[in-house]
């Protein structure tokens, strides 16, 4: 028999745990994002520059030639799987390019999954339901980690597997299995770092203009000045105020690709600038999510 | 405190910095259809922030369906359905996305939300447009989709904050109609909050009107109308001025009916007998022509109980406009 369904039904589930809302907030979006088709043009060009890899270790790995001229070939496409130290481990290389598509993702998502909750009045929607802040700010943390590791880990474990699969056997993974921990590694500092930073911004800013432009600035300004005050300073700590750079050098921590205690010692200091930056965002986003009227 | 009261607070009192939302608001109400009333700024949103729990009071205590207000504020929202005024959808979202997306952050399973979304879709009307994006659904629609969201976790309670806002009149007769087979079909409580007395006096069987942060009248509807003053259309023939000044001086209240002549609406208290219009008349001369009696309404018992008789032309006709503030 058929249900009616002009007919009030009653429901007799349980209610589960709040924390499994969060999940719901990233599955929306994630819906949101991928709805967008102006967003495609930018996961297109991370989609590029992962598959100008892939093809790149596809290649020379299918060349009949010593391992080590092909080292040195995929060196010369900017990937080494095997890092020497004082250099930056091609995982790291292709995550830094990756970010610059994340970025420009980021830079436009953050008004359409946080802001727009501020500026449309869904944030009384989410909030006047069973969860409280914590699992909307962990919700909108987790979406924002989920699109940085669409685009960063998930990618360049990938190329790790692709490495160790194209090459004679399985002893790349078995022997460098540190190096997928560190890939790991230094994608949740990417996630924890950025998912903050753009959360907090777009719930300040909300609109997708201003969060743009800060955003933008806040990882080109900084660099650009960062050098500037190296230079006239000829002190190289000035050059900490770039997150990114601060990002990439608590990755090469993981990496351990460090040849002298100069180079530890400033990745320990950029480590503790991107925690108290982080501290700073988190304390201001709760306060901002906080002060938001909930029922109008 | 006894465990059927729908929303059980005492002495509860809020303040913004400086200015008091809330002064000592105590209130028993048993399950029911209750009507929020007051002006913008009478501490209506105040209280139903704390009656959602999503704000601790600064004093006072209580429960709403027996969960405390400040320490269980969780499941207390796990069995309120909030229908807020605000638009407050999610961009890019279809309409049967956003219902899903309400039983998620209620906490039902992911498959159960999915067809609880359906379904309340389909009883409020939405079943064709569901696939439709939130943007192209129309002021009306919208009203009945967040119902859906408020419903889909099946709750005891429902509060609705200015369910009819921005509706023409036939979406606001059509949601009035929906929301009254809903209370009849489940027999849910529902409190309704507005500054429309016409939806409150068609739904409600209790009404609680706040003035200034504090509860001025909470009484069913039924006793607040035996209460109201009986109020009368009375025309005659004679002496005009005498007769109107012998009607205030016995405790009426007298008010002309468009300047006309030897005619009044006339607001008397219970304890008047009609049989005095006519002792009245005879003494001063006057044949009565017309006696009409005449219920006053909960707008007018509402500007009375405020204090704003005097702004009733505004105030009626702020109530006639589809856009309520």
């Amino acid at each position: 028999m058929g249900v009616d369904l002009a007919r009030y039904h009653a429901w007799e589930g349980r209610l589960q745990s709040p924390w499994m809302a969060t999940l719901a907030i990233v599955r929306v979006a994630l819906l949101q994002i991928f709805r967008r088709r102006s967003y495609w043009v930018v996961l297109v060009l991370g989609m590029l520059n992962f598959l100008s890899f892939w093809a790149a270790i596809y290649l020379v790995t299918q060349f009949d030639i010593p391992p080590r001229v092909q080292e040195r070939l995929l060196e010369a496409f900017g990937f080494s799987a095997y890092a020497a130290p004082g250099q930056d481990s091609g995982y790291i290389k292709f995550m830094q390019r990756q970010s610059i598509v994340v970025m420009m993702l980021l830079a436009f998502s953050g008004s359409l999954l946080v802001g727009a909750d501020f500026r449309g009045g869904a944030l009384p929607f989410y909030l006047s339901r069973r969860i409280d802040r914590r699992h909307y700010i962990v919700g909108k943390l987790l979406a924002i980690s989920a699109v940085v590791t669409l685009l960063t880990t998930g990618p360049a474990l990938l190329l790790f597997l692709e490495y160790g699969m194209f090459t004679s056997s399985a002893s790349y993974w078995l022997e460098h299995w540190n190096v997928a921990l560190a890939v790991l590694a230094y994608g949740l500092v990417l996630c924890v770092v950025l998912s903050i930073l753009l959360v907090t911004l777009s719930a300040y800013l909300q609109r997708a203009a201003p969060i743009a432009i800060t955003w933008s600035s806040l990882f080109v300004l900084l660099r650009e000045m960062g050098s500037q005050f190296a230079r006239a300073t000829n002190n190289q700590y000035w050059r900490l105020i770039d997150p990114w750079r601060d990002m990439r050098e608590v990755g090469r921590l993981f990496f351990g690709q460090f040849d002298d205690i100069e180079r530890w010692r400033f990745a320990w200091y950029a480590l503790a600038i991107l925690s108290a930056l982080c501290a700073v965002a988190l304390v201001a986003l709760v306060r901002r999510v906080r002060a938001v009227d909930i029922a109008t | 405190m006894s465990r059927s009261l729908l929303i059980d607070i005492r002495n509860v009192s809020r303040s913004y910095g400086r200015v008091r939302a809330l002064r000592d608001v105590t209130l028993a109400l048993e399950p029911g259809t209750i009507g929020l009333v007051g002006n913008n700024g009478a501490g209506k949103s105040t209280l139903l922030k704390i009656l959602l729990g999503l704000l601790r009071p600064d004093a006072g205590e209580g429960t709403v369906l027996g969960y405390d207000i400040c320490r269980s504020t969780s499941q207390l929202r796990g069995r309120i359905g909030y229908m807020a005024e605000a638009a407050a959808t999610v961009p890019v979202l279809r309409g049967v996305e956003f219902v899903t997306l309400a039983g998620d952050l209620y906490g039902m399973p992911h498959r159960d939300a999915r067809r609880r979304a359906h379904e309340v879709l389909n009883y409020v009307g939405l079943g064709e447009l569901r696939y439709r994006r939130l943007e192209e659904y129309s002021a009306g629609n919208l009203q009945r989709l967040k119902l859906a969201a408020a419903l889909v976790h099946d709750p005891q309670m429902l509060l609705l904050d200015e369910p009819t806002n921005g509706l023409d009149p036939a979406g606001r007769v059509a949601m009035l109609r929906l929301i009254e087979d809903l209370i009849a079909e489940t027999g849910k409580s529902v409190i309704l909050c507005t500054h429309l007395l016409g939806d409150v006096e068609r739904l409600c069987h209790q009404v609680v009107v706040l003035d200034r942060g504090t509860v001025i009248c909470s009484a069913p509807v039924s006793q607040l109308r035996s209460v109201l003053d009986h109020r009368y259309e009375l025309a005659w023939q004679g002496p005009d001025e005498p007769f109107r000044r012998a009607l205030a001086q016995n405790g009426a209240r007298v008010e002309a009916v468009d300047g006309a002549p030897r005619m009044a609406k006339v607001d008397v208290p219970r304890s008047w007998n009609t049989i005095r219009f006519f002792e009245l008349a005879r003494s001063h001369g006057v044949v009565i022509t017309r006696l009409k009696p005449e219920e006053e309404d909960l707008s007018r018992m509402f500007l009375r109980l405020t204090g704003r008789l005097a702004d009733a032309p505004a105030v009626a006709a702020e109530e006639d406009a589809p856009h309520g503030s």
